[in-house]
C-alpha cells in the first residue's frame, strides 16, 4: 500500500500540476456523491482544494454533461459517468493515461481497464465498480432436510449454485410452498449478457472488431439458458416481462424466491424488516463452459476537455483511486480497487466482497461494448429478441438471427 | 314516465359519467397518495396493493429531514411566483393591444407567440445554456425564472388575448370619456373585470414553472435546483425509493391544488368567461 502511494505521488508530480484551484465541481449522480464524498472531504482537508458536488438524476448526467459540451465550456471539471455512456464522451474528455501508473492498472479489474479505453485513450479512471452475483437462502440451503432431500432427488450436495445446471436444479428443487426458485429478470439484458460470456462468447453483441455477434452460439446457448426456469422448468414467475431489478429485488427480499443473481452492492441494503434479513448468502457469478464471468458495471471520473480545473481534477481524481476504499463506508458500499475491496474483506458485513471481486477479476468477464450507439443496439435489437423469447414460444436462433440483422443494419 | 322524471334520470346518469370520468383522473394521484403512506417494506410489494395494509408517515419523514429537499422546495416557490408575476406583466399588456387593437401586425404577433408553443423545449435548452452562462446567471434563481419566463409568456399571451376578446372595447372609451388616460383605463377599469383571465392565465403559468423539469436540469446546479431534479434524483441507477420519491410527490403537489382550491371561482369564472348567457 505504502508503495501504491509512493508511485501515486510520483505520478502526480511528473504530470505537472501547476497552479492550484481552489475549488473543483463534479457532476455526479446520487450514488455517486454518496460513494465519493469521503474521499473529497480527505482531499480537501490535505490539498485546501474544495470539491463541490452537482448532484442529478441518473438520465440527467448524460443529459447536462451533452449540454455543457455542446456550448463549449464546462462547468464541471470532473463528470462521474456510466460505462455505457464512455464512447459517446470518448472526443470530448481528456486522456487520463498519465494516471494509469503500472501499480493502478495492477490494482484494477483488467476489465475496468478495458472498458476506460476507447480508440487508444483512456478517456476516465474507475471510481467504483459493480456485478452481478448470486444471493441464496442460507437457512434454506443450510436446513438438513432441504440438503437430504436435495442429494436424493439430484445426486450431489446442496451448496451454492455455482454452474448452469446447478442453478436450474435448485430453482426447480426450491418452487414449493407458494416459492419460486428464483425470478427471470426481462425488463433488463444485462443477466443474459454474463450467460454469454460464460458461455465463452469473444464479446457481448460486438466482437473487438466492432463485428455483429449477437447470433452467434454463445448467444444462443446463453438465451436458452435464461429463459429455461421460465418457459421449461416453471420455476420462476410467469410475468417476467414485468420482472425489473427492483421486481426481482422485491421478490427475494419478501421470500417469494430462493435465490437471484444481482448487484453486489444490495447484499448490504437488504431491509431489516424483510423476511429474509440475517438469512441472505452470497457467491460468485454462475460459471459456463468459459468459466465464471459477470458484466461489470463501473462508473468512471472524466475531465471534460473544456474544464477549467484540470490541474486540480487530475489531482482529485489520483487521490480517489488511491483512497478507493474510503467510499465503501458509504450506503452502497462499493469500490473499483482491488486493494479497496481486499482491504475489508473478512470484516463482518462483507462477506460479499469475496464473490464480487471473484466476479470481477474472472477471465472471461468483460465489460459491453464500448460503442456510440449501444444504447439504440440494445433497444431497437437486442431488448425485442430478448422479451420476444421470454415469451415463450419463439426459436432462440431465429429470433437473436433477426435481431443481428436489425444490428448490422444500425451500424451500417 | 313524465319528461320531468325522464330528466332526473338523464342527471343521475350524467353525474356518474361525470364522477366515473373524475374518479378515473384522480386514481393514479390516489395511488401515489397510498404508495405514500406504506411502510418501505410493503411499497414494492409483489403483487401490489392498493391500500396500505398499515399507514406509515416514515417517507414524510424521510422526505423532510432530507438536507436537499426544503430547500429545492423553496427554489420552486420563489421561481414559480417570480415566473408567474413576470409573465403577467408582459403578456398582459401585451395581450389587450394584440386583441383589442386588431392590425395585421398584432395577429402576426400573436401567431408568433404560438410558434413559439411549438418549438420543442429540448432544442432550446442548449442556445439557453449558453446564452445564462454568457450573462453569469447559470444556477441563479434570476436565471431560471427568465427561462421559465421564455416559455410561460407566449400561453400567457395566448390565454390572456383570447379573455380580452370578450371584453367590449367600449368599456375603455367610456371611462376615457370619463377622463382616464388610456393606461388609467387598462389598470383601473379594464384589469378588474379580468381577474377570473387572469387567475386562470397565472394557474397556468405558476403550474408551467412548478412542474418543469428539462431547464431546471440543464440551467441550475446545487444554488437554485428546483424541487422536480430531487425528487428524480429518489431513481437512482442502483434502485428507485418509490416511498420517499412518492412522498416528495405528494407534498410537492399540495401548493398547486391548494392554490387551485383557493382560486377555485375566479378559475371557474375564467373557464366560462366569454361564454354566451342565454
Amino acid at each position: 500500500m505504502k508503495k501504491l502511494m509512493s508511485t501515486s505521488l510520483v505520478a502526480l508530480v511528473s504530470t505537472g500540476f501547476t497552479a492550484q484551484a481552489e475549488s473543483i465541481n463534479i457532476l455526479v449522480e446520487g450514488g455517486g456523491k454518496m460513494l465519493q464524498e469521503a474521499v473529497a472531504e480527505k482531499f480537501t482537508e490535505e490539498t485546501g482544494i474544495e470539491v463541490v458536488f452537482t448532484e442529478v438524476p441518473y438520465q440527467g448526467v448524460f443529459d447536462k454533461l451533452s449540454a455543457e459540451i455542446a456550448s463549449g465550456s464546462s462547468n464541471f471539471d470532473i463528470a462521474t459517468i456510466d460505462v455505457v455512456w464512455n464512447a459517446n464522451f470518448a472526443p470530448h474528455v481528456d486522456d487520463l493515461s498519465g494516471l494509469f501508473t503500472d501499480e493502478v492498472r495492477a490494482d484494477l479489474p483488467s476489465a475496468l481497464v478495458e472498458d476506460a479505453k476507447v480508440d487508444g485513450k483512456m478517456i476516465g479512471m474507475p471510481a467504483w465498480a459493480n456485478a452481478e452475483i448470486v444471493f441464496y437462502r442460507k437457512d434454506l440451503w443450510e436446513d438438513p432436510d432441504n440438503q437430504a432431500a436435495f442429494k436424493a432427488e439430484y445426486g450431489y450436495d446442496l451448496a451454492p449454485p455455482a454452474t448452469w445446471e446447478q442453478w436450474r436444479d435448485m430453482a426447480r428443487f426450491f418452487t414449493k410452498d407458494d416459492m419460486h426458485g428464483t425470478a427471470t429478470v426481462g425488463l433488463f439484458s444485462e443477466e443474459w449478457m454474463a450467460h454469454v460470456l460464460q458461455a465463452g462468447s469473444p464479446g457481448v453483441i460486438l466482437d473487438d472488431a466492432g463485428n455483429v455477434i449477437l447470433d452467434n452460439d454463445a448467444h444462443v446457448e446463453a438465451l436458452e439458458f435464461y429463459r429455461a426456469p421460465l418457459c421449461e422448468d416453471n420455476s420462476s414467475p410467469e410475468n417476467a416481462l414485468e420482472i425489473g431489478w427492483g421486481e426481482a429485488q422485491n421478490l427475494f427480499y419478501q421470500g417469494q424466491t430462493a435465490m437471484m443473481k444481482f448487484w453486489a452492492h444490495a447484499y448490504r441494503l437488504t431491509p431489516e424488516d424483510s423476511k429474509v434479513a440475517g438469512r441472505v448468502g452470497v457467491a460468485p457469478m454462475l460459471a459456463g463452459s468459459a468459466g465464471i464471468a459477470g458484466i461489470p458495471g463501473p462508473w468512471y471520473n472524466v475531465i471534460p476537455s473544456s474544464a477549467e480545473n484540470k490541474d486540480a481534477a487530475k489531482q482529485f481524481i489520483a487521490y480517489a483511486v488511491e483512497h478507493n476504499a474510503m467510499g465503501i463506508e458509504a450506503p452502497l458500499g462499493l469500490a473499483a480497487t482491488n486493494s479497496a475491496y481486499e482491504s475489508y474483506m473478512g470484516k463482518d458485513g462483507y462477506e460479499h466482497f469475496g464473490p464480487l471481486l471473484e466476479t470481477l477479476g474472472a477471465d472471461a468477464t468483460q465489460g459491453r461494448p464500448i460503442h456510440p450507439d449501444y444504447q439504440e443496439l440494445v433497444d431497437e435489437a437486442v431488448m425485442p429478441a430478448f422479451q420476444a423469447a421470454l415469451e415463450c414460444e419463439d426459436n432462440v436462433e431465429e429470433l437473436l438471427a433477426d435481431a443481428a440483422e436489425i444490428a448490422r443494419d444500425i451500424l451500417d | 314516465m313524465t319528461d320531468a322524471g325522464n330528466r332526473d334520470i338523464g342527471k343521475v346518469l350524467i353525474n356518474a359519467f361525470a364522477l366515473l370520468l373524475v374518479l378515473s383522473y384522480a386514481l393514479p394521484y390516489v395511488y401515489l397518495l397510498m404508495t405514500s403512506l406504506k411502510p418501505a417494506a410493503d411499497v414494492q410489494q409483489i403483487p401490489p396493493s392498493f391500500f396500505p395494509d398499515r399507514i406509515s408517515l416514515e417517507n414524510f419523514g424521510e422526505v423532510l429531514g432530507s438536507a436537499t429537499l426544503p430547500s429545492a422546495f423553496a427554489n420552486s416557490l420563489i421561481t414559480a411566483v417570480l415566473t408567474t408575476l413576470l409573465s403577467l406583466v408582459l403578456a398582459v399588456p401585451a395581450a389587450y393591444v394584440a386583441a383589442q387593437y386588431r392590425r395585421r401586425i398584432t395577429v402576426l404577433f400573436l401567431l408568433f407567440a404560438l410558434v413559439t408553443r411549438m418549438v420543442p423545449a429540448v432544442s432550446l435548452g442548449v442556445p439557453l445554456f449558453q446564452l445564462l452562462k454568457t450573462l453569469g446567471l447559470l444556477d441563479t434563481t434570476t436565471g431560471l425564472v427568465l427561462a421559465h419566463t421564455s416559455t410561460a409568456v407566449p400561453l400567457a399571451l395566448l390565454l390572456m388575448a383570447a379573455f380580452f376578446e370578450g371584453v367590449p372595447r367600449e368599456l375603455e372609451e367610456a371611462a376615457r370619456m370619463d377622463g382616464c388616460t388610456r393606461f388609467q383605463a387598462f389598470v383601473k377599469v379594464v384589469l378588474p373585470v379580468m381577474k377570473s383571465g387572469i387567475a386562470i392565465t397565472a394557474l397556468f403559468s405558476f403550474i408551467a414553472s412548478w412542474n418543469e423539469f428539462l431547464y431546471a436540469l440543464l440551467l441550475t446546479s446545487e444554488n437554485s435546483k428546483t424541487a422536480p431534479i430531487v425528487i428524480a434524483e429518489y431513481n437512482s441507477v442502483y434502485g428507485l425509493a418509490w416511498g420517499p420519491m412518492t412522498a416528495a410527490a405528494v407534498l410537492y403537489s399540495l401548493p398547486v391544488i391548494i392554490v387551485t382550491l383557493a382560486l377555485q371561482k375566479q378559475i371557474i369564472g375564467g373557464l366560462t368567461f366569454g361564454a354566451v348567457k342565454g
